[in-house]
């Protein structure tokens, strides 16, 4: 409890009390600011929006939100927030319904899996910013070496390339994943079982225990099992992803759309950015691809005194203007649909390009109020099912067991 | 008067001595804002905790009462359970391997020898590490890719894994990387201990014929009993609370007594009167093991007779 205190305590910055007060965890590439001050610009005269700098840890800029919110007392108006808090946020009533703001109408001019994650309850709770997908990195010029001319479409295929190319090119590993007890982890298990025509939830009903769920781990274990991925991958995050695939060491990988960006800089990378590929994650047996959505929303606190200028600083944030320089400053990826088909933004940032398929087939975790409970779960049931301790069936039974408790006690 | 003092305390009547003395009474008087805030900083957040593990509580709301509910379903939680013996594991090991290779350092750095100062700072630099930054290093080198550890034990074939992806390879890691941390203060420690030892004692010892076992069993051993339950009381204490070793360690993966306060309290939104309950059990757990330490094992608390 003293906890909570001292953090609502050090929330209350000196906020000139005309401002807007927007929080979004740090931003190296500086393009935020840029931003801010633009719109601080075009608005002189009639209000001011002030950037507060939050924790870059997710998981700690949440607990603090979350800390602020609950007291009431945050000074904070707009929120760049993970796709994952939504639910989290509006079941307690922290953020404001923004439906009639944010018509279907418009609603239409986003990817939907970024629009499907601020859905709670049949009301929309911000507006999709920018947007994250897993996506298959591959080598093209080992591929090529091998003999192969186009990346795999199935898990099946991606086994047999990833084995015989290794093989053939002497490269250490196959396929480098996340696979660790931690948040990516539970992105990357849901990326299986998605794939193989499992899911979650289906509205309020966890229909996790599914032979497709099965199948799903099954495979992910299976890469482990006959050697495709390294035994230590169920220890990796992104972190440890990065240097095994750009240092050489692994013909596929499994990462966020950053990783390209870092393989043009020679002190990261020991291989070109002509030598990888990107296609989207391969399909199950029967299924499609999916990949795992991450991202940021802007929201409002709804408890904030400047509706009207929130939602101003909102709308142009958002605007494909707003996303477009972001997107070509900081390769972060655009929400708006508009931009996938922009000539400047495919011609100079080569990952949305070639990432495009991926970023479109993206799918939202569950989303609930008690998210962060039922991604321990799967977090920890994914990982044991990863190394083999658990086999892919009692995972599964255990998850269906574990997540309808929590979801009966969301209710 | 003396007397008539503990005639009257032998009666119950210590209340009337301390108040009706006018003196005293002032003196209460003017230790009591110190008593108070002493309450209100120490003991009302005990009691918030204590409190909010009766009740059904959440983040924002003290709920209504539920007796031992909490507590209940905190002990058929696995997650609960795994980390109660990781916790007992890790204390027992690592606190056992510390005593006795301490105890033997510092028999050893007792002695009088050239470059002794040098040889006591030198031992105490693991102990100078912050333990998230030490947990950090030594997860390195377990690690797969780069590290080094990881790399000779499955070359030797001590292992057939990775070290980072095996939960008891995790323990035994973390045992090791607390013992490397921390004996060298449990050794300082002792060694204060053996040097308030005088010397004149051995002498008479070895005039009277004793010899090395004799010596150590019936003259340090015994001398050395206050600091040595000292010592295990602060290193028991110590682990029995680890939080930052297992979560940089294992990251996060491994589960001990406070990682499980931890996780109920700031990120799960359900098990968060759970984590409250589990909060008063290391309290109340904790609190016990050093009053068994004083009154069972004999410690000293001061220095007065």
């Amino acid at each position: 409890m003293t906890l909570l205190g001292a953090g609502a305590a050090c929330g209350g910055g000196g906020a000139q009390s005309g401002d807007v007060v927007f929080a979004m965890g740090t931003d190296t590439s500086g393009t935020l600011e840029d931003l801010v001050n633009k719109f601080n610009e075009q608005h002189k005269g009639d209000f001011q929006v002030r950037y507060r700098q939050m924790p870059s840890d997710t998981g700690q800029y949440f607990d603090q939100l979350r800390t602020e919110l609950q007291a009431g007392a945050s000074e904070i108006d707009v929120i760049g927030g993970d796709v994952i808090w939504p639910a989290q946020f509006a079941a307690n009533g922290w953020i404001m319904d923004v439906s009639d703001r944010f018509p279907e109408s418009e609603r239409a001019k986003f990817l939907p899996a970024p629009v499907d994650s601020l859905v709670y309850e049949g009301a929309i709770y911000g507006v999709p910013w920018f947007t994250d997908a897993g996506m298959l990195y591959y080598r093209a010029d080992l591929l090529e070496e091998a003999g192969y001319s186009a990346p795999p479409k199935t898990w099946a295929e991606l086994e047999e390339m990833a084995l015989k190319t290794a093989q053939d090119t002497g490269t250490q590993d196959g396929f480098v994943f996340q696979g660790a007890d931690y948040e990516g982890g539970t992105v990357n298990g849901l990326e299986y079982i998605w794939t193989h025509g499992g899911d979650v939830l289906d509205g309020n009903q966890v229909i996790i225990e599914s032979p497709e769920s099965v199948a799903g781990l099954q495979t992910e274990h299976g890469l482990v099992e006959r050697g495709v991925a390294p035994k230590a991958v169920s220890t990796y995050k992104e972190p440890e992803t990065d240097p095994a695939f750009l240092g050489g060491r692994s013909v596929f990988a499994r990462n966020w759309p950053y990783m390209y960006a870092l393989a043009q800089d020679p002190e990261t990378s020991n291989i070109k950015p002509e030598q990888i590929g990107i296609a989207p994650l391969p399909a199950g047996e029967g299924g499609q691809s999916y990949s795992g959505l991450g991202g940021w929303n802007m929201m409002i606190n709804a408890n904030t005194q400047k509706q009207e200028e929130a939602w101003e600083f909102v709308k142009f944030m958002t605007s494909e203007e707003g996303q477009r320089q972001r997107a070509l400053a900081a390769t972060l990826l655009p929400t708006r649909k508009a931009l996938y088909q922009d000539q400047q933004i495919l011609d100079e940032v080569p990952v949305i390009r070639l990432g495009k398929e991926a970023i479109q087939s993206t799918k939202s975790r569950p989303v609930s109020p008690y998210y962060s409970d039922m991604s321990l779960a799967m977090a920890e049931q994914f990982n044991l099912s990863l190394k083999g301790d658990v086999p892919p069936e009692e995972a599964v039974a255990t998850l269906q067991e574990e997540l309808t408790k929590i979801v009966e006690q969301a209710d | 008067m003396t007397t008539a003092t503990t005639e009257k305390k032998r009666r119950g009547g210590v209340l009337r001595e301390e108040f009706g003395n006018p003196e005293r009474r002032t003196a209460y008087y003017m230790i009591l804002p110190a008593l108070l805030i002493i309450l209100i900083v120490a003991f009302f957040p005990i009691l918030q905790a204590i409190n909010l593990s009766l009740r059904q509580s959440t983040i924002a709301a003290a709920g209504p009462f539920i007796g031992f509910e909490n507590y209940v379903e905190m002990f058929q939680n696995p997650d609960f359970r795994e980390g109660l013996s990781n916790t007992l594991i890790f204390t027992g090991v690592s606190v056992a391997m510390e005593f006795f290779i301490g105890l033997g350092i510092a028999l050893a750095i007792n002695r009088a020898f050239r470059g002794r100062g040098l040889v006591r700072a030198a031992v105490l630099v693991p102990w100078a590490f912050p333990t998230v930054i030490s947990a950090v290093m030594w997860r390195l080198m377990f690690q797969d890719q780069v590290g080094i550890i990881n790399y000779v034990a499955n070359a030797i074939g001590l292992i057939s894994q990775p070290i980072l992806s095996d939960r008891t390879l995790l323990l035994i890691g973390c045992i090791l990387v607390d013992v490397w941390k921390t004996t060298p203060f449990m050794a300082l420690l002792l060694l204060a201990g053996l040097q308030t030892i005088p010397g004149d004692v051995y002498e008479a010892a070895r005039v009277d014929g004793a010899n090395v076992m004799q010596r150590f069993f019936r003259i340090t051993l015994p001398l050395l009993k206050p600091t040595i339950l000292v010592a295990l009381l602060f290193r028991t204490l110590d682990s029995y609370r680890v939080f930052d070793l297992f979560w940089a360690l294992s990251n996060r993966e491994l589960q001990s007594l406070s990682t499980f306060v931890y996780e109920g309290v700031r990120i799960s939104q359900l098990q968060f009167a759970q984590g409250n309950a589990a909060s008063v059990f290391i309290f109340v757990t904790a609190f016990l093991l050093a009053l068994f330490f004083i009154k069972v094992l004999g410690m000293q608390t001061s220095t007065e007779e």
